[in-house]
């Protein structure tokens, strides 16, 4: 079994390697937006506005609270479905829907992150930075928030790791990711059980990288950080 | 300089300030002294708009700065105008002392990052610190860190200084380094109210002693005067416990 595994990861490596980079870029793409998004939100749900901290609140518990499953098919066909009546023509592609349903997921994940991150900072900062007569964005901006990002490093690491297996969802809509080659090859070799094992396998030296990587990151910031 | 007329604050239900009415002159350093809860650090903070009163007028050089009703004012530029010194000093951990002391008057005052760094050169000079420009906070014992917390609130060159226990949260050695910064101050005439336990402080440099017990000033007076020949029951009560 091991060895026919290996001679089957060895003889389609180019294939499913091609995957596991889109896989990655996919994830990397979705962090990306996700924490830009999340980081918004975050800002929200701190709001003193009740409207903003509440639709804040709102979006990260219904993305939260709904399968990753139903949201890639709402995005991908749910979507289209609605814009079409207005918009003739409108179509979307497996790539668009997948960004964009893996970043407004992360997004409501990085949000938590980020409001713990922020609320984490001593209270006495943000009081410091006002009494300078700096605004509450300035103080944000400069002082808070670049205290916080160092604190989430971590656990946004962890939404890297868990993002980069959930992304194999969007096989559901075809797009071409690791997951969906290797159903290609199964359906081309029926291989079961070596086609799983090494997609399986490839996906662990993928989060493994990825944690050391945050470590490396982490302790880089911790030589920076004289504080 | 700094009039506040029959001020109140509550948090929630909690009536913290009862009707606080007191003036200070330019120049003139003020002491408030009294015991915990009493409203001191509440009070101060109204000062600078940290926390905004429920009812009654600050005027700053006559400016009324508080808002409600038709008078709305820039709190921010309140703020940039009234320097506070905090017990925890809060100094921003990430940044190095200098950036400590010319963030907020570039990014406040718009002034150019060289002039800010001269006037925080000669800020940390005056405050015997100018070895440790480059380092950051961590790196610097608590009374070195006080004497940057007040170098950058000085950055704003504010016309008051408000002090909250600033020497509370530090060892005894380090006191008297911070007292020496801030009588510096006051030989140099910038106004101050400062909150402190520091008796020795009060009767060196005060000009007035205002004792707070529930929320309202129970009784003010010269230093001596007042530690010598307090008149209310509460204060003579107050003093022999701390005296
Ligand atoms: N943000 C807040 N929310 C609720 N209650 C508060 C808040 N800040 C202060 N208080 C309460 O208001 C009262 C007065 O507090 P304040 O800090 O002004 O007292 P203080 O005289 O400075 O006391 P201390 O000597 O202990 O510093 C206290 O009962 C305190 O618990
Ligand atoms: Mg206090």
């Amino acid at each position: 079994m091991i060895a026919s595994t290996l001679r089957f990861l060895w003889e389609n490596k180019m294939f499913l390697l091609a995957g596991a980079w889109t896989t990655v870029q996919l994830t990397a793409v979705s962090v990306a937006l996700g924490t830009v998004i999340g980081t918004v939100v975050g800002i929200g749900r701190i709001s003193k506005n009740k409207v903003i901290s509440l639709a804040a609140a709102a979006y990260a518990d219904f993305l939260r609270g709904t399968p990753l499953l139903v949201q890639i098919f709402l995005v991908h066909h749910g979507l289209p479905a609605v814009v079409s009546r207005y918009v003739p023509g409108f179509h979307i592609t497996p790539f668009i829907s997948a960004i964009t349903a893996l970043s407004i997921n992360s997004g409501a994940y990085v949000s938590e992150i980020v409001r713990a991150g922020i609320q984490s900072i001593d209270k006495g900062q943000m009081e410091a930075g006002r009494s300078l007569g700096m605004t509450y964005w300035q103080t944000m901006r400069h002082i808070i928030l670049p205290q916080a990002f160092r604190r989430v490093v971590p656990p946004l690491g962890n939404e890297f790791i868990a993002l980069l297996k959930d992304s194999s969802l969007v096989f559901a809509i075809g797009y071409n990711e690791l997951m969906t080659r290797g159903r290609l090859l199964m359906t081309k070799y029926f291989m079961f059980f070596e086609t799983w094992v090494a997609v399986a396998i490839i996906y662990l030296c993928m989060t493994m990288a990825v944690s050391r990587l945050v470590r490396f990151i982490e302790r880089r910031m911790a030589v920076d950080d004289q504080s | 300089m700094i009039r506040v007329e029959n001020l109140h604050k509550y948090f929630g239900k909690l009536h913290v300030l009862r009707g606080v009415t007191n003036h200070v002159s330019r120049g003139e350093v003020v002491v408030i002294i009294g015991p915990s809860g009493s409203g001191k650090s509440t009070f101060l903070r109204c000062l600078n708009l940290l926390e905004m009163p429920n009812e009654g007028d600050i005027y700053i050089e006559g400016v009324n700065v508080v808002n409600h009703g038709a008078n709305r004012v820039d709190i921010n530029k309140v703020r940039a105008e009234v320097g506070m010194v905090f017990q925890s000093f809060n100094l921003f951990p990430h940044m190095n002392v200098l950036r400590n002391i010319t963030l907020a008057p570039v990014l406040v005052k718009g002034i150019s990052e060289d002039q800010a760094l001269k006037e925080a050169l000669a800020l940390l000079e005056r405050v015997g610190l100018s070895e440790k420009a480059e380092a950051y906070p961590s790196q610097l014992s608590g009374g070195q860190q006080q004497r940057v917390a007040i170098a950058r609130a000085l950055a704003m060159r504010p016309k008051v200084m408000l002090f909250d226990e600033p020497t509370s949260a530090l060892d005894p050695e380090m006191i008297g380094e911070v007292l020496d910064v801030m009588k510096d101050l006051v030989s140099d005439g910038m106004t101050m109210v400062v909150v402190t336990h520091e008796m020795g402080f009060a009767r060196e440099v005060a000009d007035r002693v205002l004792f707070m017990d529930g929320g309202v000033i129970v009784e003010e007076n010269t230093p001596s005067e007042l530690f010598s020949n307090p008149q209310n029951p509460r204060t003579k009560a107050f003093l022999s416990k701390i005296l």
